[in-house]
């Protein structure tokens, strides 16, 4: 194969499977449609918060706060206004982004093990302050009665539409953001926070601004995923759940890299269609296979393949400009720890 | 409301931040000692209350003396954590140990769900749970002062053991600079292991107060966590009178808290928590 029609077939795969997945609706059960809704959202979840502890260092343990703030601000706007879902789903993702700029003001002056419970705390405090709150439908929570008003194709397509486009915004948004200047000041702080503290990396704006970002895409995400189950509660909307799945998922598939997430949500969803009947055993399974991982290989299965000679799906490493002769430098792009 | 109830409610308010200041020790020496932190610590506690509730049916002793059996299996399980799994952790990225404790936390919730059900238990202390003193016109539980005084007692064991004993120096240097403490010879895998006991054996404690106070489920763990970690960071690292002194105030907040409207007292602990932490980022009684 020469180099042209390689190139070609590099531009032309990608948007041959973008299609087939956009054209699903019109040849797939629902099941499978909603199936693969899980499967997206999961990956929006486990990819933004890949983006704040595989890259910026912060293991959001609290992550499940802006699952519950999506979710919630989509279903209070439908409920109060009769809004469409499609129309509120954005205003959902600017309300959840509201949110985590309010509350980096006291969890961002944080960081390592402090930061990680703090959000933890955070979470916990909106889950009680949505459990007391009447406006939000209290311990029962709000269901999604506007979408009696849509046929059962639109319904399932419209929804499946939104996860496969929040998934492909995701994967598109993490890469450039990796690509560009962000990227570069993020692993430098992630490696050595001082070191590009003194190099003028403004480091807390980069942390705010991938919070921020993070917090967006996983509220967006969040919204489409309960679209999907029609009903938001405090304990099931704020449960730590979410965040086990997001970590278990980035975990597996390798932390601090693009591919990671993708491949372990697939790993994720292949263990839990076989294995979940098993109930409290496929979790402690799930746990174990987690802190083996862990221990034993901490890049999880991209690390592992990448070590074996894959090259990487989204290079986002960087080159010295090389003009004359190699850089002797080492890359900036983090190396599966030994 | 009269003064004596407010005086009676800030009592209460301090016993109850007794016992959290109990589950907060083993959490304030595993951060300021290994820089780690034990994710599934609050799991850990409610893991000590069942191993009591297992315990006083065959041996037909009451849970406070079924202590003695928890307490060294506690320590044993502690050791063989730290010696089997944390220990390969040290030096790694800090991130890990609270990685694979997470995933710790997860399978032991659903290993107490698998093996007790998802029912609420409680360990009968007998007497002891329900008699009262009387003072004035006040009536102040036997049990809370029970606690309050074992609380004391084991901040007091630990205070003797960090600053007048071996292992205490060596955990101290460690906690100093834990380079220069490798270089002259302590072996800080080992002291680790001990002091994983140590805090197991503080929380094979706590976990039978805590299961005689509340009942109790599976899933009750992370909360404990959270108020050990707000009692930890209030008080400021690397001081066990001051993680002391946060449970209080923690306990204290639930308390108030709970006053003005039932289901928000941790809500207003959890507040408390991120108030001072926004005026007082390294807590209140951090060593300078």
């Amino acid at each position: 194969m020469n180099a042209i029609s390689l190139a070609l077939l590099k531009t032309l795969l990608p948007i041959l499977a973008l299609l087939a997945l956009a054209s699903l609706p019109w040849y797939a059960s629902f099941a499978t449609q909603r199936l693969l809704v899980e499967a997206f959202t999961l990956f929006v979840l486990a990819a933004s918060w890949n983006l704040l502890a595989g890259y910026g260092g912060m293991v959001a343990i609290g992550h499940h706060l802006f699952v519950g703030v999506g979710a919630y601000a989509l279903f209070a706007l439908c409920t109060h206004t009769g809004l469409n879902p499609w129309l509120a789903w954005p205003l959902a993702g600017l309300i959840t982004a509201a949110v985590a700029l309010l509350v980096a003001a006291p969890l961002l002056r944080l960081t390592g093990a402090y930061f990680a419970v703090a959000t933890w705390v955070m979470a916990e405090m909106f889950r009680i302050g949505t459990l007391n709150s009447d406006w939000l439908g209290a311990g029962a929570g709000l269901p999604l009665t506007v979408m009696r008003d849509f046929g059962r194709f639109e319904r399932n397509a419209g929804v499946y539409w939104s996860a496969l486009a929040i998934a492909f915004v995701t994967l598109i948004a993490a890469h450039r953001l990796l690509k560009g200047s962000l990227g570069l000041a993020l692993m430098s702080t992630r490696d050595a926070r001082q070191a590009a503290d003194a190099n003028g990396v403004p480091v807390q704006k980069t942390r705010l601004t991938l919070w921020v970002v993070a917090a967006t895409l996983t509220g967006l995400a969040s919204g489409v995923a309960h679209m999907n189950i029609l009903q938001v509660s405090p304990d099931a909307s704020f449960s730590l759940h979410w965040t086990a799945a997001a970590l278990f998922i980035v975990v597996l598939g390798g932390i601090g890299t693009l591919e990671g997430p993708i491949l372990g949500v697939l790993v994720y969803m292949l263990l839990r269609e076989n294995f979940a009947e098993l109930g409290a055993w496929y979790f402690i399974g799930l746990g174990l296979l987690a802190m083996a991982v862990m221990v034993a290989a901490p890049g999880g299965l991209w690390g592992w393949l990448s070590g074996r000679g894959l090259p990487p799906v989204f290079p986002v490493r960087r080159r010295m400009p090389s003009a004359t002769e190699p850089s002797p430098l080492p890359s900036t792009e983090r190396k599966p720890q030994p | 409301m009269g003064a004596l109830q407010v005086i009676e409610m800030l009592i209460n308010g301090l016993m109850l931040g007794a016992l959290f200041a109990l589950f907060g020790l083993g959490l304030s020496l595993s951060l300021g000692v290994m820089r780690m932190i034990n994710i599934a610590h609050g799991d850990l506690i409610v893991l000590a209350a069942y191993l009591v509730l297992s315990t006083t049916p065959w041996s037909g002793v009451g849970p406070v003396t079924a202590l003695l059996v928890s307490v060294p299996v506690m320590f044993a399980l502690g050791w063989l954590l730290q010696r089997g799994l944390l220990n390969r952790l040290v030096g790694r990225d800090p991130m890990s140990v609270l990685l694979v404790t997470f995933g710790l936390s997860i399978v032991l919730q659903n290993l107490l769900q698998e093996i007790y059900t998802a029912d609420t238990q409680s360990l009968d202390a007998g007497s002891l749970a329900t008699a009262s003193l009387q003072i004035g016109d006040m009536s102040i539980g036997w049990l809370p002062v029970v606690i309050t005084g074992v609380s004391v007692a084991v901040y007091g064991l630990t205070h003797l053991l960090i600053n007048h004993s071996p292992l205490g120096r060596q955990a101290r240097a460690v906690a100093t600079d834990p380079e220069t403490a490798r270089l002259v010879g302590i072996r800080d895998r080992r002291l680790f292991a001990l002091m994983t006991g140590f805090i197991f054996a503080v929380i094979a404690i706590a976990g039978v107060f805590y299961g005689i106070r509340t009942p109790f489920a599976p899933s009750a763990g992370p909360d404990r966590l959270l108020f050990a970690f707000e009692a930890v960071v209030l008080g400021g690292l690397g001081s066990i009178w001051g993680t002391f002194i946060g449970g209080l105030l923690i306990g204290l907040a639930q308390v108030v808290g709970a006053q003005f409207h039932a289901g928000l007292g941790p809500f207003v602990g959890h507040l408390v928590f991120l108030v001072a932490l926004l005026a007082r980022p390294n807590g209140l009684f951090a060593p300078r």
